[in-house]
């Protein structure tokens, strides 16, 4: 048998559809070409942008910014694969970010509970936030079989209303203060690869996998069989509430805040998350590149303003969704589960 | 000698109904059994009771004259009873092995890692043992219908099932498919396994049983060896009465050319080609039946027709008048009656009563219309007339189109449809799920309209349908006709070919011609085949309404 870890069966899945080949030789292309210009102009725009795009900071920066996108859409990737789509990620972002920064100021940096520090209790408290509104969704679309995309708005409307509004109750104010200390990008790092190599072998190596697979495919398959749908598809969304806490945790613990003003800080990362999951097809690894593209093209966003480039930020934050449609309309269907968005009930 | 499996005195009563009444049936070891019975006849009930779906109201089931209870599938399986559903239980993007070990997958690194070795040898051992022929990487939506029929065999067989019940299992395949399926019963049952199969098929039932058992609305009208009994024995047992087996058609002239079709392309919803440079005409007075598994660009085929599916190219000619952009509305108004086959989805709408469901399609027309407004006096008399004609039970016609059962459901369109005068009727499947009895009454109501000198295109699965029924059989392969046939002459072995996509020769349509026990085999009472989707509301697990059949009988 192959190498299950090899880069070729990483790809599996998403190996056949061309695009997402194209995807990886466009990006290191035109990545190429920008570094032989940037050296050969040092002093033109082309320099200015290989200086950003090859620069540790943006680097770093990108790693902050895509952790919130990648981990939010692999979580997405486990509650739609089980036939449950949760548009709702946006909404879970929000309220892990204000929930880890919360607890974290309730312990005080540099405090520990029962040796636990508090940044790593910020997480815990962003994760539960995450996962109870996540079961509060699952509940609401698998037991009460309403419809899940009105469902998913609402999470993200509920997190979107109530974030700034605990923000303002318990520190008067819709952004909270700093809290003086934040979490490095190599966590974030981390994070993001450890929960990318964790979720491929989960889905395509484990029982738990091919079920998740089945419930979103042909439910009824899988019940014939004697395995309960609404457990598999109750634990697809709820590691989805579980992934999109640590993404949400670690964006806000980044900076050490929560920021609750507009579309909160989050910006729209959960939507981002859904958009590099049918980008990357439904594959971690895939998902993963997507995230960092995206989150990439963020960072390199947000340095050229710095640099005094009038870059308008509202439409370079288009771009994955322009990418998406373009990709979907030209590559035509991506994988997407029979069952998804289907309620389930067993007969008897 | 205990047998393998004993139902003893089984009472099932729903709501209303008693779908079971006291039923015994005694099945040996390794021997084949046949469940033989019209529609709501109580068979697949009596099966989910011995597969733990419902539980007996009365009796007690006996495997091996042990008592046992079963409280859900998941304890008959584990009791050595598998089922093999008429749809299958099978998920379509993964592979054999995954789709075999689902649900019971060995497991390697503590739970973390399904061992795909393990599976896939378990896999290639039962299908040597049985001499199935499966290759276990191999993608479920990329083998055939028979293919993953096996597999579905091997999934009970790797969950240890000795008794194995299958449902319905000849509907979907093509005649040398139901020959190797026959093939698979004899090696099963060899190595001691035991076999109940549903079906509506005489013929099924005589060549591929040891024994038959024949339910009547609930009830064991009697148990006989196969080798003791005739078809017209079996078709009395099964309806109560004498049936006329075979639909008296008599030779007619042939009238004005109705429908001609000229060099049709069809594609798909995926936009693949489905229907691929079809020419055919069709004349008023004729019945022109196309047999063919399903999903061979029959349903294009009809939906172009039909106005429901724009032609990729060729043309549509009814009466003389190019049908090229002509809406179904159009063609409504032109004389075109339409059987979907999909009665829920295009012939139908659930919510609506039957008054409401008796206009579709006339909605526009006087006596219905009347100034912009509806005559609901005369939409319930018409309704009211199709409900008496057509037998439609029960015989209301506020009731709601989803309150009735699959048949009478299609007994009601069948009904509209014939009385809307048309000038061609095309008809995808009209007797499906329709009992024996009203199916009898069915083919004599469009023998009817084919004396009156009306077209008919006739699709069907059912082979002995199209066949006793059609002047000329056009036979459907991956969107082209291999063959316009004689019916009269013509073999199943013949049609069998054709419909897997392989031309006869000059040779073999001479040795049809004098083949003069022609469809001997498959030539069953009207009213056998395959009932497809319908048949699933009785199904049980795979059922909108548990007891569906039940409420049918």
């Amino acid at each position: 048998m192959r190498n299950p870890l090899s880069p070729a069966s990483l790809l599996e899945g998403a190996s056949e559809s061309s695009y997402v080949r194209s995807l990886v030789v466009g990006t290191v292309g035109v990545l190429a070409v920008l570094g032989v210009l940037g050296l050969a102009f040092p002093e033109s725009l082309a320099g200015d942008l290989a200086g950003i795009v090859f620069s540790t900071s943006t680097a770093t920066s990108t790693a902050r910014l895509a952790a919130p996108i990648v981990l939010a859409g692999l979580g997405g990737i486990f509650a739609e694969k089980s036939g449950v789509i949760n548009i709702g990620l946006e909404g879970l972002l929000i309220i892990s970010a204000f929930a880890s920064v919360y607890a974290a100021s309730i312990v005080g940096v540099g405090n520990a509970v029962l040796g636990v520090p508090a940044l790593a209790l910020a997480f815990l408290a962003g994760i539960a936030a995450s996962t109870f509104l996540a079961a509060v969704f699952a509940v609401v679309c698998i037991e009460f079989k309403a419809d899940q995309i009105i469902a998913g708005l609402a999470v993200w409307l509920i997190a979107l209303g109530l974030a700034p509004f605990m923000s303002t109750v318990f520190f008067g104010g819709v952004n909270t203060p700093n809290l003086g200390a934040r979490v490095g990008w190599q966590y974030s790092a981390t994070m993001v690869v450890l929960a990318t190599l964790g979720s491929w072998w989960l889905l395509n190596r484990t029982a738990f996998g091919k079920h998740l697979r089945a419930a979103g495919e042909n439910p009824k398959a899988l019940d014939t069989v004697g395995v309960s749908v609404s457990k598999v598809r109750y634990a697809g969304v709820l590691l989805s509430g579980v992934l999109s806490g640590v993404g949400g945790s670690a964006l806000a613990l980044s900076i050490g805040q929560f920021v609750g003003a507009g579309e909160t800080m989050v910006q729209g990362k959960g939507f981002i998350a859904i958009v590099a999951y049918l980008f990357g097809n439904y594959n971690p690894v895939g998902t993963l590149g997507a995230g960092a593209l995206f989150a990439g093209l963020d960072a390199v966003q947000i340095r050229l303003q710095q640099l005094g480039y009038a870059v308008p930020d509202t439409l370079v934050q288009t771009i994955p969704y322009v990418v998406v449609i373009v990709v979907l309309a030209l590559v035509g269907r991506t994988q997407i589960p029979e069952a998804a968005g289907e309620h389930y009930e067993t007969e008897e | 000698m205990n047998p393998a499996v004993h139902l003893d005195g089984i009472t099932k009563r729903f709501p209303g109904v008693v779908a079971n009444d006291d039923v015994d049936l005694a099945v040996e070891r390794g021997s084949v059994h046949a469940l033989l019975g019209e529609n709501g006849a109580g068979k697949t009930t009596l099966m989910n009771v011995l597969y733990g779906l419902y539980q007996p109201t009365e009796g007690t089931v006996r495997l091996d004259g042990e008592p046992r209870s079963f409280d859900s599938p998941r304890d008959a399986i584990d009791a050595g009873v598998g089922m093999i559903h008429q749809h299958f239980m099978l998920v379509d993007p993964m592979t054999v092995w995954e789709n075999v070990v689902l649900g019971n997958e060995p497991k390697t690194w503590g739970g973390l890692r399904v061992d795909g070795e393990a599976a896939r040898e378990a896999v290639v051992e039962l299908s040597e043992r049985y001499g199935f022929d499966v290759d276990p990487d191999a993608t479920i939506a990329d083998i055939s219908v028979g293919e993953q029929q096996r597999v579905e065999i091997l999934k009970a067989l790797y969950r240890g099932a000795d008794v194995l019940i299958m449902d319905e299992p000849t509907a979907v395949l093509t005649p040398q498919e139901v020959d190797e399926l026959y093939g698979v019963f004899d090696e099963l049952t060899e190595q001691g396994k035991t076999i109940i199969f549903i079906s509506h098929k005489l013929g099924e039932a005589l060549s591929a049983a040891d024994d038959i058992t024949v339910l009547r609305d609930g009830v064991n009208v009697g148990t006989v060896a196969a080798a003791d009994v005739t078809r017209e024995e079996l078709a009395e047992m099964m309806v109560g009465r004498e049936v006329l087996m075979e639909p008296a058609t008599s030779p007619q002239e042939a009238g004005d050319r109705v429908l001609e079709v000229t060099d049709l392309d069809v594609e798909d919803d995926r936009g693949v080609e489905a229907v691929s440079d079809l020419s055919f005409e069709l004349r008023g007075g004729e019945i022109l039946g196309v047999a063919g598994v399903d999903g061979n660009g029959q349903s294009q085929l009809v939906e172009a027709i039909t106005g429901l599916r724009e032609a990729a190219s060729g043309d549509v000619r009814y009466r003389g008048e190019s049908m090229v952009g002509k809406t179904r509305r159009d063609r409504i108004d032109r004389g075109m009656a339409f059987i979907p086959e999909d009665r829920q989805e295009r012939g139908l709408v659930m919510s609506y009563d039957l008054v409401e469901n008796g206009i579709l399609g006339s909605q526009h027309d006087p006596p219905f219309a009347n100034g912009g407004r509806l005559d609901w006096n005369a939409s319930r008399d018409h309704a009211e007339s199709v409900i008496e004609q057509y037998d439609v039970r029960p015989p209301d016609a506020e009731a709601e189109a989803e309150s009735l059962s699959g048949g009478n459901q299609q007994k009601f369109i069948v009904g509209r449809e014939f009385e809307r005068d048309p000038e061609l009727v095309v008809a995808t499947h009209p007797t499906r799920g329709v009992d024996i009895g009203s199916t009898e009454f069915l083919h004599d109501r469009l023998l009817e309209l084919r004396a009156e000198g009306k077209a008919i295109l006739l699709v069907s699965s059912k082979l002995d349908e199209v066949q006793g029924l059609s002047d000329r059989l056009a036979v459907m392969h991956e969107g082209e006709f291999t063959g316009i046939v004689d019916p009269a002459t013509v073999t199943e072995e013949e049609i069998g070919l054709l419909m897997a996509g392989e031309s006869l020769d000059d040779d073999s349509v001479e040795g049809a011609a004098i083949h003069d026990a022609a469809g001997d085999g498959t030539d069953d009472a009207p009213g056998g085949g395959s009932d497809g989707a319908d048949d699933a509301s009785g199904n049980g697990i795979d059922g909108a309404t548990g007891g569906g059949e039940g409420v049918d009988a």
